[in-house]
């Protein structure tokens, strides 16, 4: 029976109910969005910087795990010391430079053959390798969504590259150009930001860490299988600050509106409390009863706000097909609880009053 | 002479309603006795405490001093969870503008009385009460879309669909037409007579006082005389 009622009481303003619903959706969407593109880039970043083969990555002392905020402190000479150690099978410096010129990408410039050396080479669509000074290979993601193909000019850095070639996407970055060249268009002579080091076989991978440690003890030397754990939107500090901040704006707004609505609800509806009182509703009813249709919108919203979210991303990745967006199921669960959340204390407050609204108030107006 | 005890006696009760720092005594000491099986009706003019009186009696609101006994239960020492659960079992009530939930039907309406009194759904009782008032063939339509005497009529059935001892009415005919209303008060009359339902009429129809046991006459906030009804 207080379903019935419940029910009555949604679909008796529709337009409330259905505006308070996609409020909570948007909240939801907002929260999954948010984190799933964080989420999403970041770890499609670490699997790519895992993708290009290496078991040691060498970053400069104090260097952030984000590679776009590396600067290129390194003298590339230490390469070959790199290389020296025993058990090194391969030693490919990177230079790393943000490209904004469609979006945020990176740009690695990479010596060709030690490259290949670590990352066993790239796996063509089109076109060939480097050979050129201003040839520039671009991954098949980055091709699809710029609409480019081998033999074109790419314009970046202020300068024009031919592509030499498309290749499959997971080798660190979307686009690879000369280091030679990208250290002279960025003024970084002889400079590096990253060493990709693969040893002759993996389980060698912690004792070639320890001779580097004793070579540079102050540099930062992450195995690559770490890099993965450590790339994750709260281990960030800046972006765990604006994820955290993005969940709470989106709780705020969900909290907010089912306040409203609900608050509203109770003063329209102050006859139909006084009347559940003459018949001896107690309070808990009352407000269980306010209660649960908060929670009813709430469960819509989170439906809808799912939908929402799975649509957007269609959206995002079909007219972005750069980005990546992960939806995973945990967040999904947080989301739910955060709109279940919100919608509670949004619906505490004006359920107490309703509890506590004195009947003759209403009925006296007769 | 009564033998059984009252279901209602109220001894000296005040009822005083403030508004900021003005005090406005609605009820001044009112004593009064209601037995069981009786139909009483109380008159007055406007203003002059009948719905508060009802209202204190129903335990819709405390006394502000004084005595309130219904059915051997102290109302003013009793809290609102207390008063709650006492009216709950124990009372039943009509108003003049019906107060039906305008979002259920007529069903749900009567219905939601039996769920909140917490026995659940008795469909006998249902059927009884429905017939009595002659509600079948309208169950299923919302408050909106019956007339003023059938809205009534589902609040009555309401009111009494949990046996309550006491049936409290406060102007049921106010907003009736002169049809309507002789039709609702000849069921109040006959739950009296056949289902010994004790009631309490507010009313300032003369008419519809003649048909209760006893008319209480109220002026000023106290029961000036209670007289037999004809």
């Amino acid at each position: 029976m207080t379903g019935k009622l419940v029910l009555g009481n949604l679909t008796r303003r529709p337009l409330r109910t259905a505006a308070t619903a996609v409020a909570v959706a948007v909240e939801v969407s907002l929260i999954l969005l948010v984190v799933g593109l964080t989420q999403g880039m970041v770890r499609e970043v670490a699997k790519r910087i895992e993708g290009v083969g290496a078991d040691i990555l060498v970053q400069p002392p104090s260097s952030s795990v984000l590679l776009a905020f590396s600067g290129a402190p390194m003298p590339a000479s230490l390469g070959q010391r790199l290389a020296a150690l025993e058990g090194v099978r391969a030693v490919a410096p990177v230079l790393v430079q943000p490209n904004t010129s469609h979006g945020l990408d990176l740009i690695y410039g990479i010596d060709p053959q030690s490259f290949d050396a670590v990352s066993d080479g790239f796996v063509f669509h089109e076109g060939h390798g480097l050979r050129q000074p201003d040839d520039v290979l671009v991954d098949d993601w980055y091709a699809r969504a710029r609409h480019l193909h081998a033999g074109q000019t790419l314009r970046l850095l202020d300068h024009d590259f031919h592509i030499a070639g498309v290749v499959e996407h997971g080798k660190g970055a979307r686009i690879f150009v000369r280091l030679d060249r990208l250290q002279e268009l960025t003024g970084a002579r002889d400079r590096v930001s990253l060493f990709f080091v693969r040893c002759q076989r993996p389980e060698l991978t912690p004792t070639v860490m320890e001779k580097i440690r004793s070579l540079l003890p102050r540099h930062q030397i992450r195995p690559v299988r770490q890099y993965l754990s450590l790339m994750t939107a709260t281990s960030l500090p800046g972006l765990d600050v604006f994820v955290r901040s993005m969940i709470g704006l989106g709780v705020a707004v969900g909290f907010l509106v089912i306040f409203l609505a609900m608050y509203t609800a109770i003063v329209e509806r102050r006859r139909e409390i006084a009347i559940l009182k003459s018949l001896g509703a107690s309070r808990a009813y009352i407000a269980g009863a306010f209660l649960v249709e908060a929670l009813s919108i709430a469960a819509a919203g989170l439906g809808v706000g799912l939908g929402l979210s799975y649509a957007l991303r269609g959206l995002i990745l079909y007219l972005f097909p750069t980005l990546s967006i992960e939806i995973a199921p945990p967040w999904v669960l947080r989301a739910a609880a955060l709109a279940v959340l919100a919608a509670a204390l949004g619906s505490a407050y004006p359920a107490w009053l309703a509890s506590r609204k004195d009947p003759l108030e209403a009925l006296a107006c007769e | 002479m009564h033998r059984s005890e009252p279901i209602v006696r109220t001894e000296n009760l005040w009822k005083i309603y403030r508004t900021g720092r003005v005090e406005v005594p609605a009820l001044r000491g009112v004593n009064l006795e209601i037995y069981p099986g009786e139909f009483v009706a109380i008159m007055g003019p406007s203003g002059c405490g009948k719905s508060t009186l009802l209202y204190v009696i129903g335990g819709l609101t405390p006394p502000t001093r004084g005595r309130v006994l219904l059915d051997g239960n102290d109302l003013a020492s009793m809290d609102d969870g207390a008063r709650t659960r006492l009216r709950r079992h124990k009372v039943g009530f009509v108003f003049q503008r019906f107060n039906l939930l305008p979002t259920l039907d007529a069903r749900g309406n009567i219905a939601i009385a039996q769920y909140i009194h917490g026995n659940g759904y008795d469909p006998h009782r249902f059927e009884v009460v429905t017939r009595l008032l002659g509600l079948t063939d309208r169950l299923h339509h919302r408050p909106a879309e019956l007339s003023g005497g059938e809205q009534q009529r589902v609040a009555i059935a309401r009111a009494i669909i949990n046996e309550p001892r006491l049936l409290l009415a406060d102007e049921p005919t106010g907003s009736l037409d002169s049809q309507s209303s002789a039709i609702v008060l000849e069921m109040l009359r006959e739950l009296n007579r056949q289902l010994g339902q004790t009631i309490v009429l507010i009313t300032h129809n003369p008419e519809a006082a003649a048909l209760a046991d006893r008319i209480l006459h109220m002026r000023d906030g106290v029961v000036v005389d209670g007289v037999p009804a004809d």
